[in-house]
């Protein structure tokens, strides 16, 4: 009890820079995937054959292969076959590299959920708009994109919570997050050697964040609750 | 609307290829014939990539990285005349990490087993280190001997030396991700004996440690430790020079002995 008193103050703030770094890609995948998914999205539902074959293509291979390996591939790619080693090896170089993977991988989530809310509005919705006059971006972004948002908050709010979770992959090159600290101290790191808890213990950050996250989308959902 | 946007899309699309293919064209011009010594020297950093590995590299209390090997990888970046960057590491990824040129050597009590000398341009042995079985206490008179161990089910860090014994000895083994991780095993009871370096059981295993109630019994090969570099690099001779005089000059064993390992520091 007492060595784990002493070894809770150590263990707790290194557990907290690791947490850092995973709400810092968190966030930043976030940012860019949404809008970057729209665009996708639209991709792929565009009546130009080409470029829809184009994005669902790319879509069905990041969809089809995991993110650890695209991870890697993202990371390492440049260095070993390009020959150039664009992120370079610091930190700040795994934390961009990481955040390019993440933000393509949950864009092309994010893409499917937009476009099953964009083809789930009615077409009387859109015929209405027409009948008013509206001209068709006035439609997509005043009728149809509104009645989107509402619809994709559920596989959103999944999907993100996930995210929050799928930070840890960014571990395989390297990146410094919550699990990697939590593991340091298994291996010995700071004078603490052989602890296993701090790894156990990271459950806690994620379930706090899932938690709040949880909360936010329910509150989300309420005031989105009109039209009905 | 959305023929305007494909439009859009597709020429970003083709712009961002050419964007790749120019800025790749560049650096393979400059490094076509460049040594791997000119390439550290022409970017003024050696890159070394390293594990969390108390003795051999470590942060002490100002999160600097200090140990046998760090200090060491100090003494040689400043022979080389450049500043010194230390990088942690997946250690499954350290070839690639090497070959993608995210790091320049691989430096942190590396045992010199076939795995690594074929894929890395290796420096001269500087520290002898053999794999240790590490069992509870409670059971650990029972297994003082090579023919006692057969019954046990081992865990053994994935491409390590410890995993190659046991591997010849013939005994049944399970592959974790870390050395912590077979401790953690044996702790957890999910495998009966875990196989080590020596030099982290020292450091990890037995009292005053988180590893109490586990300690060390039969010594199952004695091994060596050198330093990785890229396979072709004209780093490892100019690293064999620098060991060869600093073991001459006695600063090798003045290292060693801040940190505890100079009875398996090897002559140079």
């Amino acid at each position: 009890m007492e060595l784990f008193l002493e070894q809770l103050p150590i263990v707790i703030r290194s557990l907290n820079v690791g947490f850092l770094q995973t709400l810092k890609l968190f966030f930043v995948t976030l940012i860019g995937a949404c809008p970057l998914g729209l665009i996708i999205a639209l991709g792929s539902m565009s009546r130009f054959r080409p470029l829809s074959f184009v994005t669902k293509t790319f879509v069905w291979i990041i969809r089809g292969t995991p993110l650890m390996i695209q991870l890697l591939i993202i990371y390492y790619f440049p260095g070993l076959v390009l020959k150039n080693p664009i992120w370079g090896s610091g930190e700040t170089g795994r934390f961009v590299a990481a955040s390019v993977a993440f933000i393509i991988n949950y864009a092309c989530y994010f893409s499917e959920i937009y476009r099953g809310g964009i083809q789930g509005v009615p077409v009387g919705q859109e015929e209405a708009g027409l009948v008013l006059g509206m001209t068709k971006s006035q439609i997509f972004f005043k009728i149809t994109l509104l009645q989107m948002i509402k619809r994709i908050v559920p596989p959103m709010s999944n999907e993100i919570i996930t995210l929050v979770k799928d930070t840890s992959l960014a571990r395989i090159i390297a990146l410094q997050e919550i699990i990697w600290a939590g593991q340091a101290f298994l291996k010995g790191s700071q004078g603490i050697s052989g602890a296993i808890w701090p790894l156990f213990f990271t459950a806690f950050y994620y379930l706090l964040c899932t938690g709040l996250l949880t909360i936010l989308f329910g509150r989300i959902e309420d005031k989105l609750s009109y039209f009905k | 609307m959305k023929k305007r946007l494909a439009f859009l899309l597709a020429a970003g699309m083709v712009l961002s290829l050419t964007a790749c293919g120019t800025s790749t064209d560049k650096t393979t011009d400059s490094d076509a014939e460049q040594t791997d010594m000119a390439y550290v020297q022409e970017k003024g950093t050696l890159v070394v990539g390293i594990t969390d590995f108390a003795p051999m590299d470590y942060k002490d209390d100002d999160g600097e990285w200090v140990g046998f090997d760090a200090d060491m990888a100090k003494a040689f970046a400043e022979e080389l005349g450049v500043e010194i960057e230390f990088v942690e590491i997946d250690w499954d990824n350290k070839v690639m990490e090497l070959d993608g040129k995210t790091i320049d050597c691989v430096w942190n009590g590396m045992t010199l087993t076939d795995e690594v000398t074929s894929a890395m341009e290796c420096s001269n042995a500087y520290c002898n280190n053999a794999q240790i079985v590490i069992v509870p206490v409670d059971v650990a008179d029972q297994y003082q001997d090579v023919d006692s161990l057969s019954g046990l089910t081992f865990a053994v860090e994935a491409g390590s030396a410890g995993k190659e014994e046991v591997d010849a000895l013939g005994l049944k083994y399970t592959e974790v991700k870390a050395q912590s991780d077979a401790l953690m095993e044996v702790k957890a009871g999910t495998s009966d004996a875990a196989v080590i370096d020596s030099l982290m059981a020292a450091a990890m295993v037995g009292e005053g440690t988180g590893y109490a109630d586990l300690t060390y019994t039969v010594g199952l090969s004695s091994e060596e430790y050198g330093v990785g570099f890229r396979k072709g690099s004209d780093l490892a001779a100019a690293l064999n020079d620098f060991f060869a005089k600093s073991y001459a000059d006695g600063s090798m064993l003045e290292i060693a002995e801040q940190y505890g390992v100079q009875a398996a520091i090897i002559e140079q």
